[in-house]
């Protein structure tokens, strides 16, 4: 029983182990939405219709993009710094930010020093502080149309499960703005059509809590048979008749009387009994657990 | 003649103003439910302490105004100084408080002693999804369902925590509805007690549990926190908070920080948290026929956590040495209403074998039972947040 206790226990920290996640990770900064041709799109705030790139801030703590780089050029990794201090730089948790690509940098914190083209493929990065860490990449294939963009369809969500990535033209333009709108909650809905009775969704939450709450008693009724152990071994080092009863097993009214013929022959006493020793068990019905005053709290009538 | 007229608008202005003149029958209604809640905490002494704030933030929640005038004094408007300390409820800052101070001033020695009364603490979580199921066949929606259904936990911080999140326009009723049939545990649970026991079963007595070590103390709630926050980190805030405030406690090097969190933290978390609660029920937001739902709901949530933990404890006894049979009084307790829902199983108890006493072996389930509902809680969120 006790090695069944214990592969159960060890089973359950394996199990629950195994499944640890080696998924694609998102990157904290995303270069979420792209226009290359800007025909008839948005405008910015000179009236200028350029292509633009969006960044959306993937993490849920506003992040300041700051000190950054973006760049179109695999081998300058520097060639827009984002300047520092701007305000505007410091991004919400999950929102956006737009960047012209209009090759006019003078225009201000949002206007790249360089264009895109849609004859060629664009490639599209932003590093970190350093120049040197990549924090996100693109490559837009050559031939994007007038006023269509390239991204992911939910934002910030770059691979699928099995770890293909998301990125394609996009069905809506989205500028500054989440690209897929979320009008309600998809679990929700996924439960009102798979789980009108709320059967489903009973039966796996009571399993889990079982699963939790089963892993807990597992490894207490494990870390509770070593105490005991450790606590028996204690008292047999000690010497004491406690010691006598935890190695030998035997009950306590056999050792009492044991311990009584002993202390008899060492002083002496009595060689030859004719009586017979009657040991009556003290009877505790007190302890601490049975205490009173626990009780004292009475029903409402 | 025009100070006389000038004087009379002055007067009709201000009565404007006065709660006389902004009273509706819901302010009424709900003051008298305020009534209701004091009268019960100092007369009957159910839970005093969550009913008397609760039952007065009713009161100062119901006192009309002139929302009109913006006077920035109800607790829905933003910036006003009940708004400010509602803020803690909304964005769930107090229920984790309240778990920290949970942790500090809890013994888990019965359940360590005994850890297989931990599986009792899982079974009543049913009450949460049975009322889960129910809420959905009346046309709740599941996240609505998911809010109410968490009453069943018998845990005001963790029912708070679970609505602000899921359902914030239920919050109000799902928070009343949790904290009042806590104080009515006792009234709810004994029925049902009775009902689904034999009168051989309540006699049983169960060995008395072995002293624990500081070392498994200790452990207790590391592991916990590892098993079960790993499982549904959903739940992290308050599985986190109340390990947390455990290890204070049994750490024995931080006697200070335990005292504080069992001692003046909770307390005046629980002061905020009950009053803004009370405060939260203006009429014109709770008095709905969904508020009458929640609370019809969040009793049969009651009746079902209590029935699964004693029906629980019975089945298990089918499987367990004579020896080692479990006193099925003691299935009420998997509720975590503590120590309100063990000190019932000790009460009943008493009743069939005056020298038989359940409280500390009820007080297994029932501390398992505020794990259990944490757990529960973190599913809920998992799948409807």
């Amino acid at each position: 029983m006790r090695s069944f206790t214990r592969l159960s226990f060890l089973f359950i920290i394996v199990a629950l182990f195994s499944g640890c996640s080696t998924d694609k990770k998102n990157p904290e900064w995303v270069i979420n939405e792209v226009m290359v041709v800007n025909e008839s799109n948005y405008v910015d705030h000179f009236g200028q219709r350029n292509g633009w790139i969006e960044i959306y801030n993937n993490t849920a703590k506003t992040m300041d993009l700051g000190g950054r780089f973006l760049t179109n050029d695999r081998n300058n990794p520097k060639k827009y710094p984002i300047p520092r201090g701007d305000v505007l730089t410091r991004i919400k948790p999950h929102q956006h930010v737009l960047f012209f690509a209009d090759e006019n940098p003078i225009n201000g914190t949002f206007h790249l020093n360089f264009r895109l083209d849609s004859t060629r493929e664009n490639y599209i990065a932003l590093y970190d502080n350093d120049g040197k860490k990549l924090l996100d990449e693109i490559v837009i294939p050559a031939g994007m149309l007038a006023d269509q963009t390239y991204g992911y369809e939910q934002d910030g969500i770059k691979y699928h499960e099995d770890g293909s990535s998301t990125a394609g033209i996009l069905a809506r333009v989205t500028p500054s703005s989440n690209n897929a709108i979320l009008e309600s909650n998809p679990k929700v809905d996924n439960l009102q059509e798979t789980d009108s009775l709320g059967g489903l969704l009973t039966v796996t939450s009571m399993m889990v809590v079982f699963i939790g709450l089963i892993a807990l008693y597992l490894f207490f009724r494990l870390s509770g048979n070593i105490a005991k152990r450790m606590s028996q071994k204690k008292v047999a080092q000690s010497g004491t008749l406690s010691a006598a009863r935890s190695h030998s097993h035997l009950s306590g009214e056999v050792l009492a009387a044991i311990a009584a013929a002993i202390h008899e022959l060492k002083e002496d006493q009595h060689d030859i009994e004719s009586t017979i020793l009657t040991i009556h068990q003290v009877k505790r019905n007190f302890s601490p657990w049975s205490t009173k005053r626990q009780s004292l709290r009475e029903l409402p009538r | 003649m025009n100070t006389l007229i000038s004087l009379t608008d002055n007067l009709r202005t201000f009565w404007s103003y006065t709660g006389f003149y902004n009273a509706e029958p819901g302010h009424l209604i709900m003051i008298l439910v305020g009534l209701v809640f004091i009268y019960l905490a100092i007369s009957k002494e159910y839970e005093p302490l969550l009913l008397i704030p609760i039952g007065f933030g009713i009161l100062v929640g119901n006192i009309p105004f002139n929302e009109a005038a913006n006077l920035q004094v109800g607790i829905y408007e933003e910036g006003s100084v009940f708004n400010i300390l509602y803020q803690g409820v909304v964005r769930g800052w107090y229920p984790p408080l309240i778990f920290l101070g949970i942790g500090a001033m809890t013994d888990f020695s019965a359940l360590i002693a005994n850890p297989k009364l931990i599986l009792i603490g899982a079974a009543a979580q049913f009450g949460i999804f049975g009322a889960y199921i129910i809420a959905l066949q009346m046309g709740f929606a599941p996240n609505e369902s998911g809010a109410i259904g968490i009453i069943g936990g018998a845990d005001g911080p963790t029912a708070i925590f679970t609505t602000s999140k899921l359902a914030p326009h239920l919050l109000g009723a799902v928070a009343i509805s949790a904290y009042s049939y806590m104080a009515l545990v006792p009234v709810i649970q004994p029925p049902f007690m009775r009902l689904l026991t034999t009168k051989k079963e309540r006699v049983i007595r169960m060995k008395t549990p072995r002293v624990v070590s500081q070392t498994e103390k200790i452990l207790f709630p590391v592991m916990g926190l590892l098993l079960t926050a790993f499982l549904v980190p959903s739940g992290l805030p308050l599985l986190g908070m109340l390990f947390f405030g455990n290890l204070l406690k049994e750490s024995g090097v931080t006697r200070r920080l335990a005292e504080t969190a069992r001692g003046p933290l909770i307390d005046t978390v629980t002061i905020l948290l009950g009053f803004t609660v009370g405060a939260s029920t203006q009429a014109t937001t709770f008095l709905r026929v969904e508020s009458v739902k929640v609370f019809a709901i969040g009793a049969l949530s009651f009746v079902i956590a209590t029935c699964a933990g004693l029906l629980f404890v019975k089945i298990l006894n089918l499987l367990l040495p004579k020896e080692k049979k479990i006193n099925p009084l003691i299935g009420n307790a998997g509720v975590s209403a503590v120590p309100d829902a063990a000190r019932i199983s000790q009460s009943i108890g008493l009743e069939y074998d005056p020298a038989n006493y359940l409280l500390m072996h009820a007080m297994g389930p029932n501390v398992a039972g505020v794990i259990g509902s944490a757990v529960a809680a973190g599913i809920l969120l998992g799948f409807l947040y």
